[in-house]
């Protein structure tokens, strides 16, 4: 049996001879994601869901930020769904089985031009802990999903499906084996998907379906036509009817369909007809035979795409509700509406609470609302981060802020660190409307903005608060300048002044954008099919500039040589540049496989050669979803793909190492990819990091920060990506390898923390410890295995929680050495848990594992924003010592006390002769003891008057905690409780040197062992 | 002498793993409950008492936990010099220690009910657990520790979460190598976190008396370390009682 096991394991060994890959989870191990937030402008909720019967539990989806949980009647929410694509369409509860089966469906279903798409429907049957996709993979958004209330492997879906191209995949969709197979049970044709799917909550054999004619374009959008209409079938979906009657005729666009709860004869709905006037809202009292029009208030018409939802009253079926910019609410059965109470604009769904109509749930595109008092008064949800940024940028101030653009929400910039955490107040506007790009000036405290298609570029000082609009103007003799709904910015690396923007054409400025020429002829296909942007929107106009089309989107100057210009375009172009901007090339022919007119979405210029730069281009505004990445080393004449099939998703972004040049950060629609070796192989990054789109990605030269824009959960930051530049196949060849860190430093901060709520969000600090962090080839799982940490000379400082699994684990050391031992009182002292600080210096974390040790020497640094000498450090160093074996000798006394008064209470019930002489021995060590410790009241405002241990011991925290030498009055104040120690001490020892002799003589005659712990052994155990 | 027996252990992985692909929930539970030592020697257990220590940033503390059937259980602290339980059930009293007043107080009925629902837990609620009214399943193969395992979601008898009915499911992750838990993941039912999952990570397996058992645990960074595990040790009733005031 031995000989077989040896055999396997070297069999193991002949295959580790190869090249070693480890993927995801396998290599990035303790390497995690921290999230900044924020969430005081939260983002787009696309759906609420409300448990059936327990209406403390509230789940909502949203268009980037993937699925919510609240357990407490909507105070707050926790993310529930992060390894899966975050675009949601709906959730639903199965009303059967409400705390176990969960629905979503995948794909935001309100198509604005920044919609994200979806890849199926899952399933949960633990409330939403796990779960798993059942299929539909094409159905790119889902928009309802019904289960059978009285059977739950029978459920129905409406799927919208593709918005940017054709497909079969929509419709409505049945299984009746709870999901494992489906079949399409109503199907129109590729360009018209099921917009909503309802059922009648008296009568589950009934059902409602609209469905919506749709498409959208780089350039254009388009809603409504022939197919649109909405369906009713009476015999549990097999077949379905039009109910148009009342309808006008002609084209129908998106269509919002509901059931009063309480009086299912009573339906409403929405339509977007040919005729503004007969938009708006219908109503029918008998189960949709026959439909009246009531009301085509501009709350009711406004943007179907973006707002179609009707919710009708669980009690009272004249109260209806309809999304919109603000949201309308009628009391009349439709007949009139009011504004819904003041919120975050653009409402895309509304919930009742089950049980009191007065509590209601709104979804807008700044996060989930509240109200008491029927939408009059609405409260906002703070913890839900899940604001979208189309951008980010940093500065090089420590700790570095982060500055960024989002959707519906403004631009911003905030701290990466904030004592406590990064909470709302600690984030500045910098912008209104839509915000994309923002970026600090390298050297001046000036901060430039932008909103959508650069209708104002703004300048700000943050110093003097002048601000200034400064986007590029036409001159005479130029077209209309084109501007991309998210206009591209840059600043250069070699020239502060110098900014950059694109329309159809690069713009340069060197004076800070006060003027600006042309450096570019127009870089796009210009062709004009694509930019006639007034009609677009279909039966209802919708000209936001949103679909602007032939714009350049990304500007890239070469760090190495700010004559070479890159400049990518939305319909497909790369242009290059070598003479800053007299003549240019268009390079895009020379990727082979790349489909014409794929939107370049980023050029990342290398550190590494002039010519050397990476594109990434995506085609989902063509329905396109091919990860495309390529890297050319030659100014664009030859390019190489770097995508692997490991890559999932489209790809927005990459960023470059600039020390390690094979190491390669790639943002997709769905998350972060890792490349340690050049795109041969790419990992999923999944550690605290959702399956987010992430836009655009920033690596700081200082810290060694990946800091992330995603559109959906806010910033993301790893916080030193050090360990996976040095991964090599020789590290991951080695069972144990130590990274080489930057030196840790000792930071000297405020230990107040913030002003937040329970209820708000607030951004994770980065780790201000010591950080270990190693490689193990395997898994520990059997045997010991110890880590610790030592000094220069290899005595023991502390021993660590070691990290265990296989790939990368990180230890962290808050650079405290072992807590003093404190005397036994009646209360805890919390000087116990105060622990010297060890000085700057060497250390060596020692691992043990089974027989083996591995060693590892890394240097501690004081804070260098400190101003406080070496010679104050070292008084502090040496009063805290002092006061720390002050503590422990004062332990050992009363550990002495107390083990004699055990002697004496067993001598004093054994000997009668003894009782009166061992009390009085007794009481006067007691009484000694009352002086060193509370011995009486609690730890809260019933404390007893405080003793020696104390006094003692408050000044040694307070002393220890401090970086600096102790003050005059802590020297004071030590010398009268030095004072007061010696005192005690020598009361204790003349109790004892007067007593001792009798009770070790009453012991021993009496039998009674009595053994006292070495001081050493008693401060080492 | 431990060296060997961790080597027989390997040993018997090794030849086991050869022979059966564990691919159903019972296989790997019954596959697992040999590898710790056997349902016999296991159902033989009367008491464990363990000597730990619990390590949060290097700050170490002395923590003793004494378990017995019938839902017997107490932790104890031995903090500043004081014995301090920390926690403690008699199988029907739960109760712990006030650290303001240092006084015992009773936890509230729904912990104290909720707990006597494992109260059979031990030694090994794996062991039997039909019988317990347990159910397992097995979801298929997962990356945890960055190692492959095998996930097992484990439905206990539902408890209560502020009055209302909730179900108690946890996921463990058995290691496929060796075939022992490493990971365990559990729902936070209670709290700001509430709705999240909460991980424990198991590992350092070492044999005490034929049984084998994680002598290193931890949770959010929070290391719990066993010294020693005695098995049977003769235990004073009193420890688990509510003392009386």
């Amino acid at each position: 049996m031995w000989v077989a096991c040896i055999g396997i394991l070297s069999a193991t060994n002949a295959l580790a001879q190869d090249k070693i890959v480890l993927k995801g989870k396998e290599l990035f191990g303790d390497i995690q994601a921290r999230h900044l937030g924020p969430a005081l402008m939260s983002g787009r909720i696309t759906d609420l869901e409300v448990h059936p019967t327990n209406n403390k539990i509230i789940y909502t989806g949203t268009a980037g930020g993937g699925v919510w949980k609240s357990n407490d009647g909507g105070a707050s929410f926790n993310p529930i769904f992060d390894e899966h694509i975050q675009s949601i369409g709906c959730v639903t509860i199965d009303p059967s089985k409400p705390d176990q089966n969960i629905w979503v469906g995948t794909g935001e279903t309100w198509t604005r031009n920044s919609v994200s798409m979806g890849d199926g429907i899952y399933k949960s049957t633990d409330g939403g802990q796990n779960w798993k996709n059942m299929g539909l993979p094409k159905s790119d958004r889902i928009s309802s999903i019904v289960v059978d209330p009285k059977n739950s492997d029978i459920v129905w879906v409406g799927v919208l499906g593709a918005l940017w191209g054709d497909s079969d995949e929509r419709g409505i969709y049945k299984t009746t084996d709870g999901g494992n197979t489906w079949n399409k049970v109503l199907f129109v044709d590729n360009k018209t998907g099921c917009s909503d799917l309802i059922i009648d909550p008296k009568n589950s054999a009934i059902m409602y379906a609209s469905f919506w004619e749709f498409r959208r374009t780089g350039w254009s959008f388009s809603s409504g036509g022939t197919k649109s209409a909405l369906y009713k079938s009476v015999d549990g979906g097999k077949t379905w009817n039009k109910i148009h009657t009342g309808f006008p005729a002609g084209q129908l666009g998106r269509i919002a369909i509901a059931v009063a709860p309480s009086n299912s004869n009573i339906l409403y709905s929405v339509l977007e007809t040919e005729k503004p006037e007969l938009n708006g809202l219908y109503r029918s009292d008998d189960a949709g035979a026959n439909w009246k029009h009531l009301n085509n208030d501009f709350g009711l018409v406004v943007r179907p795409f973006y707002f179609s939802r009707i919710t009708v009253d669980p009690k009272n079926p004249e109260i209806v509700v309809k999304g919109g910019l603000s949201g309308s609410i009628s009391r009349d059965g439709g007949k009139t509406f009011k504004n819904l109470g003041n919120m975050h604009s653009d409402i895309h769904d509304i919930v009742f609470d089950i049980n009191d109509s007065n509590r209601m749930y709104c979804g807008t595109d700044g996060g989930v609302y509240r109200s008491w008092d029927g939408a009059n008064t609405m409260e906002m949800v703070s913890n839900i981060p899940v604001s979208q940024f189309y951008h980010v940028s940093i500065d090089d101030k420590e700790p570095f802020n982060v500055y960024g653009g989002l959707q519906d929400n403004g631009s911003w910039y905030g701290p990466s660190k904030s004592p406590g955490g990064i909470e709302s107040r600690d984030w500045t506007r910098i912008g209104q409307g839509d915000g994309f790009r923002v970026i600090k000036h390298p050297t001046k405290n000036i901060i430039y903005s932008e909103m959508q298609g650069a209708e104002n570029v703004w300048r700000y000082n943050t110093d003097t608060q002048e601000l200034i609009t400064i986007q590029p103007l036409a001159v005479k003799g130029d077209p209309k300048l084109r501007f991309n709904w998210n206009a591209p910015m840059e600043i250069s690396k070699k020239q502060a002044d110098r900014f950059y923007m694109g329309s159809q054409f690069v713009h340069k400025s060197e004076d800070m954008g006060r003027t600006w020429t042309k450096i570019s002829p127009d870089l796009t296909t210009n062709d004009a099919s694509k930019y006639n942007t007034e009609k677009s929107g279909g039966l209802s106009v919708d000209n936001s500039g949103a679909e602007k089309h032939c714009t350049i989107f990304t500007i890239a100057e070469s760090p190495l040589n700010e004559k070479v210009i890159w400049a990518g375009t939305d319909d497909g172009n790369v242009q290059v540049t070598k003479d800053g901007g007299k003549t240019w090339t268009n390079v895009v022919a020379n990727i082979a496989g790349l489909p014409k007119n794929t939107w370049c979405y980023h050029i990342e210029a290398s550190t590494f050669g002039e010519g050397t730069a990476y594109a990434v281009f995506e085609g989902h505004a063509k329905n396109d979803y091919t990860p495309y990445t390529y890297k050319t080393t030659d100014f664009g004449k030859t390019w190489k793909s770097i995508i692997t099939s490991d890559v999932d998703g489209f790809v927005r972004n990459i960023q470059e190492d600039f020390t390690n040049e094979n190491l390669l950060f790639l943002g997709t629609e769905k998350g972060l990819y890792i490349t340690i070796d050049g795109g041969a192989n790419w990992s999923h990054f999944t550690n605290k990091m959702p399956s987010v789109a992430v836009h655009y990605m920033e690596l700081s030269t200082k810290t060694n920060s990946l800091v992330m824009a995603t559109h959906g959960r806010g910033v993301i930051i790893l916080d030193d990506i050090t360990p996976l530049r040095q991964i090599s196949q020789d590290v991951l060849a080695k069972d144990v390898h130590f990274f080489d860190l930057k030196p840790a430093v000792i930071e000297e901060q405020s230990s107040f923390g913030t002003t937040a709520t329970e209820l708000e969000f607030v951004g994770n600090n980065p780790s201000s410890s010591a950080q270990i962090i190693y490689y193990l080839k395997k898994r520990h799982t059997l045997g010991k295995m110890d880590l610790e940490i030592q000094d220069e000379q290899g005595n023991k400082i502390v021993s660590l929680p070691a990290g265990k699994q296989k790939g990368i684990n990180v230890v962290a050391w808050d650079y405290n050495m072992k807590n003093p031992k404190i005397a036994s009182g009646k209360t805890v002292s919390f000087a116990g848990f105060t622990s010297p600080r060890v000085q700057e210096g060497n250390y060596k974390v020692v691992m043990t594992k089974g027989k083996d040790t591995y060693t590892h020497t890394f240097k501690v640094l004081n804070d260098p924003k400190s101003s406080i000498s070496a010679a104050d450090r070292g008084k502090q160093k040496e009063t805290t010592r002092e006061l720390f074996n002050k503590n422990e000798e004062l332990a050992y006394a009363v550990y002495e006390i107390d083990e004699t008064v055990k002697l004496l209470d067993q001598l004093i019930a054994k000997n009668k002769g003894f009782a009166k002489n061992g009390t009085k021995i007794k009481t006067d060590f007691e009484n000694v003891k009352a002086k060193m410790v509370v011995t009486t009241g609690d730890a809260y405002v019933a404390s007893a008057e405080p003793q020696l241990r104390e006094k003692l011991g408050e000044l040694y925290a307070s002393i220890a905690s401090n970086f600096t030498a102790p003050s005059p009055s802590q020297l004071e104040n030590k010398e009268s409780i030095m004072q007061r120690f010696d005192s005690e001490m020598k009361d204790f020892k003349t109790v004892k040197t007067k007593n001792e002799a009798t009770y070790l003589k009453q012991a021993k005659e009496q039998n009674i062992p009595f053994v006292l712990k070495t001081f050493a052994e008693f401060i080492s155990e | 002498m431990k060296t060997f027996k961790i080597s027989a252990l390997v040993l018997f992985l090794c030849t086991s793993s050869a022979s059966l692909f564990a691919q159903t929930a019972d296989e790997i539970i019954s596959k697992y409950i040999t590898t710790i030592g056997g349902a016999e020697k296991l159902k033989a257990l009367k008491s464990v008492k363990m000597e730990m220590v619990t390590n949060a940033q290097g700050m170490e503390i002395p923590v003793e936990i004494f378990q017995e059937k019938g839902g017997k259980m107490a932790v104890k602290l031995n903090f500043q010099g004081k014995e301090i339980t920390q926690m403690a059930s008699d199988g029907e009293t739960m109760w712990s220690t006030n650290f303001m007043t240092m006084k015992a107080e009773k936890m509230d009925a729904e912990t104290t009910a909720n707990a006597k629902l494992s109260s059979e837990d031990f030694p090994e609620p794996f062991l039997d657990y039909k019988s317990k009214g347990y159910s397992a399943e097995f979801m298929g193969k997962e990356t945890k520790e960055g190692t492959e395992c095998y996930k097992i979601k484990f439905t206990k008898k539902p408890i209560m979460v502020n009055g209302v009915k909730s179900d108690d499911v946890s996921y463990y992750f058995f290691e496929t190598e060796n075939n022992l838990p490493i990971a365990a993941e559990t729902e936070i039912k209670q709290g700001p976190a509430k709705g999240q999952k909460s991980t424990s990570t198991m590992s350092d397996y070492q044999e005490v008396d034929g049984i084998f058992f994680p002598f290193s645990m931890n949770q959010g960074g929070q290391e719990m370390k066993v010294k020693k595990i005695t098995l049977n040790p003769t235990l004073d009733s009193k420890i688990y009682a509510f003392p009386a005031q």
